[in-house]
Order: C-alpha cells, then sequence, then structure tokens
C-alpha cells in the first residue's frame, strides 16, 4: 500500500485504538465490545439457566459441582463501521496560499480512517462538494488507498451541502469534518437524527487561524460561497468580529453537544495525528 | 493628484475570508495611505485628466509664428481729405502685400474693406461729412484683437489729415486701448468751402428751383412755420445745446441726418444730401410771442439749424500735442497678448482640453469598475 504524503501521519497514529463509545449490537467479530453475550472465549458471567438457552451452553463442570444449571456467558466483540463525511465546499480551500484547513480535514479523514481500519472496522468516505463523491464503508485492504485517492482528486470549491450525507449514511458512527460555514444548523439536525438512531455522530471543527486572527491590515474581506458578500474589516471593528465569530464556535458547540453529538474543534496549527490522538482518547474516556 | 492618490478613501485589497458573515456590515471604503503608489493605470489617468482640466482652464492659445506681423491701416474717407489719390497711395503702401493686413475705412462710421477694392475706393468720392477717429479706432482695435490670434503683433497706421473736428471726447479713451504706438500718414487737410456756402431758408413749400440749388451746393433750409400746432413746453436739442420754452411741432421725414430733436426722442430737424448740397427740414415752429429769441441757447440751436450742410470745422489741423498724444510711445506693432480681449472666445484647443479631460474621467470610471480586487487570502 502506498500512502503517498501521509505516510508519516500513518506512522503516528499506528497503534491508536478508536474504541465505540458503547456496546455495540454487531454479529461480525471484531475489536468493539458487543452488547451481545454470546460463547466467545473472553469469559464474562454465569446465569441459571432458562427455558430456550442453548443447551450447549451450560456449564457441565459446574453442574457437576453445585447440581445446578448455569450457562456460561462471554463478551462478544464486533465490528464497528465508521463513516467519515468529509466537507469540500470553497470554505475549506481556506487560506489560499495554503489550503490549510482542506490539508487538516483530509489528514485527518485518512488517519481516523487508519485508525478505523486497523481494528478491522469497515471504513467509508463520503466527500460534500458539487459532485459528491461517496464510497460504502469496507474492510477491505484498498480502502485506505481509495479514501487517499479520492480526496487528493478534490479541489474544494462551490456551496457543497454536508447534512444530506449525513443522513443518507448508514455506517453507526460518522465523522462531520467541516468548517460548519454552509450549513451548520442542518448537519446538528441530522446528526441529531443518527444519535437518535442509537449512532455515534463526531463533529470536527475545523478552523483556521486566520479566522481567528485575520491579518491586521485594513481588507475588503469576500465571502468565498457568497461572493456578493464583501465587507470592510479593519482595525476598528476586528475586536467585534472575533467576538461575534467566538461566540458562533460556542453556540455550534453547545448545539452539538446539546444534539447528543461529539464536538471537537480543530485548529489548522493543530498537527493532525495529535488531533486524532485527541478524538480517539476522548473515546476512550467516554467509554 | 498623486498624494490624493495615495491617501484616499478607498476600498482595501479583497481578501478571501469564510468567516466575512461574521463582520458587521458597516463602512464600504476606508482611508488608507499607500507607501507605494497602486493601480498605476488609475493613476496615469488621473494625473492626465487634472493636467487636461487645468490646461482647458487656463484657456491656452496657440501662439503664432514668431515673428508675424498684420497691419491696419485707417484711412480717412471723409470730406477734410484735400488729397484722396495721395491718402489711397499711402494706404497701399502701408498695407504692402501682407495678407494679414486690414483695410479700416473711415468718415462718420467706419467699416472693413478687403485691401483689394482701394482703386475702386480712389474712384469713390470723398463722404460730405466730417471723418470720426473714434469710429476708426473703435473698429481697428476690434479687428486687432481677432488678428491677434493669428499674428505676433499688429501695427496700426492712421491716413488721414487729422483735423481737431474728427477727434472727440472718445477718441483719447479709445487711443488709450491701442497698447503701443501708432503710425501715422497725414495727408494734406481740404480747405473747408462749407463756410462759404449759401444758405437759403425756405418758409413755404420746396420748390424745383429749390432743390436745384441744393444740387448745386446751396443749404436749402426748409423752416415752415406757418403751418404750426398748438404750442406747448418742449424740450428741444440740438448738437449739446438743449432749451425748453413753448414750442410746435411741425411733421418732419425721419430720413436723413438728425440735426434737432425734442426731449421725447423725435426728430425736430433732418438733412438730406443732395447733390453737393442739401435740404434741412426743420419741424420747430416758433413761438409767435415771448421773449425766448433773446435767449442765448436757443440762438445758438437756430445758429446751428441755419449753418451749411455739415458741420463748419474750418479744417483746423491737430496741434502738435495732440499729436504726439495720438501718435503715443512704445513700440511701433502692439504685441498680440495686449491685445487679446479676455472676454474673448475660448480657443478650439480650450473645448478640445474640457472633452480629453471628460473622456479621461470616463476613462477613469470605466477602469475603475473594472479594476478586479486583488483577492489574498
Amino acid at each position: 500500500m502506498s500512502a503517498g504524503p501521509y505516510g508519516a501521519l500513518l506512522d503516528a497514529v499506528r497503534g491508536v485504538r478508536w474504541p465505540a463509545s458503547r456496546r455495540i449490537l454487531g454479529a461480525t467479530l471484531g475489536a468493539h465490545t458487543s452488547q451481545l453475550k454470546g460463547n466467545s472465549s473472553e469469559f464474562s458471567e454465569f446465569r441459571p439457566y432458562r427455558q430456550g438457552d442453548d443447551p450447549r451452553r451450560i456449564d457441565w463442570r459446574l453442574l457437576a459441582r453445585s447440581d445446578r444449571a448455569y450457562v456460561r456467558l462471554t463478551t462478544d466483540r464486533a465490528t464497528f463501521a465508521t463513516g467519515i463525511v468529509v466537507d469540500a465546499s470553497a470554505s475549506m480551500a481556506f487560506p489560499a496560499a495554503t489550503f490549510a484547513k482542506w490539508r487538516l480535514a483530509r489528514e485527518l479523514a485518512v488517519g481516523l480512517g487508519s485508525v478505523a481500519h486497523s481494528e478491522a472496522d469497515p471504513v467509508g468516505l463520503s466527500i460534500a462538494s458539487d459532485r459528491p463523491i461517496v464510497l460504502a464503508p469496507r474492510a477491505r485492504r484498498s480502502v485506505l488507498i481509495e479514501m487517499i485517492r479520492a480526496l487528493d482528486n478534490m479541489t474544494p470549491a462551490g456551496n457543497a451541502v454536508v447534512a444530506p450525507l449525513i443522513a443518507s449514511n448508514r455506517a453507526p458512527r460518522i465523522v462531520v469534518i467541516t468548517d460548519l460555514l454552509g450549513d451548520a444548523e442542518e448537519i446538528i439536525n441530522a446528526a441529531r437524527l443518527r444519535v437518535a438512531a442509537r449512532g455515534e455522530v463526531v463533529i470536527v471543527h475545523i478552523i483556521a487561524m486566520e479566522e481567528l486572527d485575520p491579518p491586521r491590515e485594513a481588507m475588503l474581506a469576500v465571502d468565498p460561497e457568497a461572493p456578493e458578500t464583501r465587507r470592510i474589516l479593519d482595525g476598528a471593528l476586528r475586536a467585534e468580529y472575533r467576538d461575534r465569530f467566538s461566540r458562533w464556535v460556542d453556540d455550534v458547540a453547545a448545539k452539538s453537544r446539546a444534539a447528543g453529538v461529539r464536538y471537537i474543534r480543530a485548529l489548522t496549527d493543530e498537527p493532525a495525528a495529535h488531533a486524532i490522538r485527541r478524538i480517539a482518547g476522548e473515546s476512550v474516556r467516554r467509554s | 493628484m498623486v498624494l490624493l492618490h495615495l491617501v484616499a478613501w478607498q476600498r482595501p485589497a479583497a481578501y478571501v475570508l469564510p468567516t466575512t458573515r461574521f463582520i458587521p456590515d458597516q463602512r464600504t471604503v476606508v482611508s488608507r495611505a499607500a507607501t507605494r503608489p497602486r493601480d498605476m493605470l488609475l493613476l496615469v489617468l488621473r494625473v492626465l485628466m487634472f493636467l487636461a482640466a487645468a490646461t482647458a482652464f487656463a484657456r491656452p492659445v496657440l501662439t503664432p509664428s514668431s515673428g508675424s506681423v498684420a497691419t491696419i491701416v485707417l484711412l480717412d474717407r471723409s470730406r477734410v481729405v484735400g488729397a484722396a489719390a495721395d491718402a489711397v497711395a499711402r494706404a497701399r503702401t502701408a498695407l504692402g502685400a501682407g495678407d494679414k493686413s486690414v483695410l479700416v475705412v473711415f468718415d462718420t462710421s467706419a467699416s472693413i474693406i478687403a485691401s483689394t477694392a482701394l482703386d475702386s475706393i480712389a474712384r469713390a468720392p470723398l463722404s460730405n461729412s466730417v471723418g470720426s477717429l473714434s469710429a476708426g479706432l473703435a473698429l481697428a482695435r476690434r479687428s486687432a484683437s481677432e488678428l491677434a490670434e493669428r499674428v505676433d503683433s499688429v501695427r496700426l497706421v492712421i491716413v488721414s489729415p487729422l483735423v481737431r473736428a474728427e477727434l472727440d471726447s472718445a477718441s483719447a479713451q479709445l487711443r488709450a486701448k491701442w497698447p503701443g504706438a501708432v503710425g501715422l500718414q497725414r495727408v494734406v487737410a481740404a480747405r473747408d468751402s462749407s463756410a462759404k456756402a449759401q444758405v437759403r431758408v425756405v418758409r413755404r413749400a420746396l420748390s424745383v428751383e429749390d432743390s436745384s440749388a441744393a444740387r448745386s451746393g446751396t443749404t436749402v433750409v426748409h423752416w415752415d412755420s406757418t403751418s404750426t400746432s398748438a404750442t406747448s413746453a418742449q424740450g428741444l436739442s440740438a448738437g449739446d445745446e438743449v432749451v425748453v420754452a413753448q414750442f410746435g411741432r411741425t411733421a418732419v421725414s425721419n430720413g436723413g441726418r438728425v440735426v434737432a430733436s425734442w426731449a421725447d426722442g423725435t426728430t425736430a430737424a433732418s438733412e438730406t444730401q443732395i447733390g453737393t448740397g442739401c435740404i434741412r427740414n426743420v419741424g420747430v415752429a416758433i413761438p409767435v410771442a415771448g421773449d425766448l429769441a433773446l435767449h442765448a441757447p436757443y440762438q445758438r440751436i437756430v445758429r446751428r439749424l441755419t449753418m451749411p450742410c455739415g458741420e463748419s470745422t474750418g479744417n483746423v489741423a491737430l496741434d502738435s500735442a495732440s499729436v504726439r498724444r495720438l501718435v503715443g510711445t512704445g513700440t511701433s506693432a502692439a504685441s498680440a497678448s495686449a491685445l487679446r480681449n479676455s472676454d474673448a472666445p475660448p480657443t478650439p484647443i480650450v473645448k478640445w482640453m474640457l472633452a480629453l479631460a471628460l473622456l479621461l474621467g470616463v476613462a477613469e470610471l470605466f477602469v475603475r469598475a473594472q479594476m478586479k480586487p486583488q483577492v489574498a487570502a
């Protein structure tokens, strides 16, 4: 497998585990704790035999010692499909010189896909652009290469909407990598529905440092997704702009959490591997 | 202009910012001082527009080729000229062969004549009136203003015997308006024959003999006081004399030269030239009684009404001091810049400069509208 420029990132996230946040309902043998109690080798507990139980699960040795029939329960482990939704709207192509937001989004998608794939989980990719790309969750070895190829061939542009890709995604765990500047309300609402359907949704909010702290020189700011929106930003308005933006960021974070969605903020000056460990680590703490 | 270009209220450089919506929508321009000139095309257009407008408002003129001199010749054709042929010859000499010279012929009025018509003028009789140098000077000054747009300097030559009667109170002021010396070609003055002319006062209807006498040089004064209307207080003026008294009026034809007028402007006496004499119609009814005839102003008016045709001047030559004042000092040719009228119509270059400034202004607007903001991010 050739990971190209992602080689260093994949090396950095090797060994990172990204368990599901709760017991999952899955039959395919995997790495995540299942709600099912089966007959795997990992013993969990004994339960008195009830009519209808499979007699083969009766612990005969215990029956011989105690003259009571107990069923041996084990903890099953299952796979956990992960769908990664990446926002490729024009606002992600920022700053124009470096595309730092888009680069971070790609690295997070590839890194999280790699972490999930390393646990034998099926991984899928959806790219929200003018021509959406959807790769269904697969566990095969080439899935990561397909993801890298799709992401590298994509240039952020237009007014892509992310929410429909969340609603149509069947993966029980969905990671939405976006700057939330297009359709934040719709994204949170779609995520709320997925959470209500016992899914797990993580919103990774990409924020560029230049958005937090724009250049100090007076400028005519132009919205890339709505070029008719042009406003002057100079020293007198910077403070109010920063206040409005930070209040909006806090607002979408609060709304996301209120919807049961995990909200994680990722700044463009943060290494992708660090952000991936943060995402996976928080999952572990919650579980 | 460059400073205004550098420090101006303007839209700053555009910057793609996805979070533009969080900027308060207040101003669309900011004041910024650029350390280096930007938008050089705009700067060039603005500077050119400013220069064109400034040039237009400065009212530039096309400087004529250096050394070109025009001549205006004032030729006296009034009766005071004694040697008409000599005057025409001197005028021809003064005009020379220059195609920019102007011939102004004057008697009581002045007019511009083509210099090629000098031969015709020489054959024409002189006017029966005393010339007015003021009329000639006024027209010469106006012609000089027009010539000044085409030549470097203008020379003025007066061909006249210069008798005292040809100057009036306006002559000195008109002469002062000529910014330079005046060339003088004095010709012999005619002997004044009016003093010896006969005057016949006729108090009845005019007869054939009267007309015949007038043609032969007699001044026939038709003063019929028998057909008077009722008298009333009237103001009568003739020349500088004015008298107010009980007068009656009789009808006087409006043709001919007005000799006397009533206070309301109507003609009280007029004369019409016939042959070498004239017939003067006087519509002033003499009061039957009263001492008006003893008053000096009235007597002077009567003398004026009964004097020979035209005014008897005696053709007294202008004294040397007056001639020196008339010739004046300074250069023989007045410079074109001094002759130009400040209220003269603008030269075509002014209109072209204004049009250019307007065009540049439109181009500046177009370029500014078309200029895409420099998008940075």
